[in-house]
This record gives structure tokens, C-alpha cells and sequence, in this order.
């Protein structure tokens, strides 16, 4: 065992490697205190190597915290973010809050209009539809003056009113139209959001690298099965259901599911 | 005829108001989970029950569950408006008592088919 002690986990691998062959090579010739003296050095490697790599993985975690806290400075300076410490994780929870209620207000802004618009529609149409009774009648001259005379102040009545409903119906879709920013406004967030938690995993990624290879040294084991999502708790609106086989793509395969259940 | 709309999202309960709404049904409470849902379904005025399955508190399916475990409440007809759309969550629908089952985002027809077709079951049962 000539070797020093490498750097990283490949050199203490190539170590191991080497020491198995020189203890076969003791064992054989009988010269136990030699072999002792590799299992020594091993263990001794395995210890130090451990210790790197935990140090290297401490290191990078602390850098990870560091640099959120660098980031959030930098989101508190370059946007005059009220609340100083705020992290960029609690910034984000903040902005995907304010997509709930922009979207909300959107929502109950648009239904609000739809439910002014709808009895002026249907006040409309009962209009119409009387005095169209009426109008037949005076085109098979059915119609007493008398009658011709209401029907006369009626129709003038009637256009007043169709005139102030289409404004109302006009405005009323205007105000949905522009309700639709909260889409642009929204996007804008969850874009940013999305680059977050982006850059957050590739940290991530890097840390569980580390944290794999003091885990290999170690010769720590770690449960791998994952944890089944539990159906009851249910699993929110589907995201590519084309490429999941679980996930029915439409009402109608819903339908025919339960049909073949014996709904 | 009473109506219970249980969903966590306001936006929803009032779309879902609206359209039974238009489709006559004028008569509608609203719960934003199964836990708030039981005991206005205990004091026994509803007659239909509208639920969401993913919710804080009590979900859909838990409530659909404890509704057909109770003996006042069991022939309630249940239908499920959700974004859930697993097959083996319609399955444990299906299961557990459903009389309908509408996936989210839907269409007001889907809707009035489903609610219609219970009804039409529910009046050839009698």
C-alpha cells in the first residue's frame, strides 16, 4: 500500500481496490500482521475520506444558505422590497399568493359582470318577445287603434330600453375583457417563481451529489422506496396527462370508465 | 330540492351556483370542506350534494365515504366535481357510492348531463 491517501471519492475507491488485492496477497502467503496493517490503513483512508467529503458538504450547504441570503439582499436592494430578511423563498410565497388572489379578483370581477348582464339579456328578450305577439297581430291587422296606439308608445319604450341595455351589455363586457390582465400579470410571477425554484434544484442536485458521496464512504443505506401518494389527499389538476397512463384525458373516458363499472 | 356546493374555492362554489342556477335549482348552501360540509348535511334539509375531492380539512372523497356510513344520510345522491381524474380515484369513487363524476375544467352541458342522468336514475328507482 504505497498509495497516499487521494482526493475525492474515485481515489479512495482505487484505494479500497488496491488494499483488497494487497491483503489477498498477505493472507496468501500467510503474513497476517501485514494484512492487519492494509485493513488498518483502509479503515484509516475511510476516515479521512469521510471527513473531506462531509467538510466538502458542509461547505456546500453553507455556500447554498449563503447565497440565498446574498440573493434576497440583492432582491431587497434591487426592488425596494419592503420587510428586510425576507427570504426569496418567502418572496415567492408571497407572489404565488398574490396569483391566488389576482386571479380571484379576476374571477369574481368577471362573474359579477356576467351576473349584471344576464337579467338584462333576459329582460330583453321578454320584451321582444311581447311586443313581437303584438307586431304579428298588426301585420294580419288584428290590431284596434286603440291597441296601435299602445303598441306605437311601446316600441319607442322598447328602443329606449334596447339602447340602455346594449350600453350596459357593452360595458359589462368591456370589464371582463380587461379582467383577463390578471393573465399577463400572473404569467410575469409565476415565470419568476419558476426560475427560483429552477435554480433552487440545481443546488439541490449539487448538494444530494455530495451528500451521495459521504453516504458511498460511509456505507450508509438509505430507504429508497418512495413514499406512495396517497389518493384520498387527491393530487390537484393533472399537468401532462397524455404521457401519464393513470390520468383519463377527458369526461367522455370518465364516462366510459364508469360504464364498464356499471354506471 | 336543497342544494350543498362544497369546494375550498369561492370562484368555484359561485360557478357552480350560477350554473345550477340556470338549470332551476335556485335552493344552494355552500361548505369549503367536508368538516364544515357534515353538520349542515346532519341537520338534514339538503337533498344533493356537490363536492370537490381535493380539499384542506376533509377531502371529497372522505366526505362521500362518511355521508354513505351514516344512515340519514346515505341515499343522498352524491356528485363529484373535481380536477382529479386518476383512474383509480374515480374507481374508489365509483366504490365508495358516487352517482357522478365530472373532471375539471368542465362545460355547464357536462354538468346539467350528469346532474339530469342522476335525477332520471334516482325518479326509475322510485
Amino acid at each position: 500500500m504505497s498509495k497516499k491517501l487521494g482526493s475525492g471519492l474515485g481515489d479512495f475507491e482505487s484505494l479500497v481496490k488496491d488494499g483488497a488485492v494487497d491483503l489477498l496477497n498477505h493472507i496468501e502467503v500467510g503474513d497476517f500482521s501485514s494484512a492487519i496493517k492494509v485493513i488498518q490503513e483502509l479503515s484509516e483512508a475511510r476516515h479521512n475520506s469521510f471527513y473531506k467529503e462531509v467538510g466538502t458538504l458542509t461547505r456546500s450547504l453553507h455556500d447554498a444558505i449563503r447565497d440565498f441570503q446574498v440573493d434576497s439582499m440583492d432582491l431587497v436592494v434591487g426592488e425596494e422590497h419592503a420587510g428586510s430578511g425576507n427570504t426569496k423563498i418567502t418572496d415567492a410565497s408571497d407572489r404565488l399568493k398574490y396569483v391566488i388572489e389576482l386571479t380571484s379578483s379576476a374571477a369574481n370581477k368577471t362573474m359579477d359582470m356576467v351576473d349584471g348582464s344576464v337579467p338584462v339579456a333576459s329582460e330583453l328578450q321578454n320584451q321582444a318577445r311581447e311586443l313581437r305577439k303584438d307586431w304579428n297581430r298588426l301585420i294580419q291587422r288584428d290590431l284596434s287603434p286603440q291597441e296601435f296606439r299602445e303598441l306605437y308608445k311601446r316600441i319607442d319604450v322598447f328602443l329606449k330600453y334596447a339602447d340602455d341595455s346594449a350600453t350596459t351589455l357593452h360595458s359589462n363586457l368591456n370589464t371582463i375583457l380587461l379582467e383577463q390582465g390578471y393573465q399577463d400579470l400572473t404569467g410575469q410571477v409565476i415565470t419568476r417563481v419558476n426560475d427560483l425554484i429552477r435554480d433552487v434544484e440545481e443546488r439541490l442536485v449539487h448538494l444530494v451529489a455530495v451528500a451521495g458521496r459521504v453516504d458511498s464512504i460511509s456505507g450508509m443505506e438509505h430507504d429508497k422506496s418512495e413514499a406512495e401518494h396517497d389518493d384520498t389527499r387527491g393530487h390537484g389538476p393533472a399537468i401532462n396527462k397524455q404521457n401519464n397512463p393513470e390520468v383519463l384525458n377527458s369526461q367522455d373516458e370518465v364516462d366510459d370508465l364508469l360504464s364498464s363499472l356499471g354506471f | 330540492m336543497k342544494i350543498l356546493i362544497v369546494d375550498d374555492f369561492s370562484t368555484m362554489r359561485r360557478i357552480i351556483k350560477n350554473l345550477l342556477r340556470d338549470l332551476g335549482f335556485t335552493n344552494t348552501v355552500e361548505a369549503d370542506d367536508g368538516t364544515t360540509a357534515l353538520p349542515i348535511l346532519q341537520a338534514g334539509t339538503i337533498d344533493f350534494l356537490v363536492t370537490d375531492w381535493n380539499m384542506p380539512g376533509m377531502t371529497g372523497i372522505e366526505l362521500l365515504r362518511a355521508v354513505r356510513a351514516d344512515d340519514k344520510l346515505k341515499s343522498i345522491p352524491v356528485l363529484m366535481v373535481t380536477a382529479e381524474a386518476k383512474r383509480d380515484q374515480i374507481i374508489a369513487a365509483a366504490q365508495a357510492g358516487v352517482n357522478g363524476y365530472v373532471v375539471k375544467p368542465f362545460t355547464a352541458v357536462a354538468l346539467k348531463e350528469k346532474i339530469e342522468k342522476i335525477f332520471e336514475r334516482i325518479d326509475a328507482a322510485k
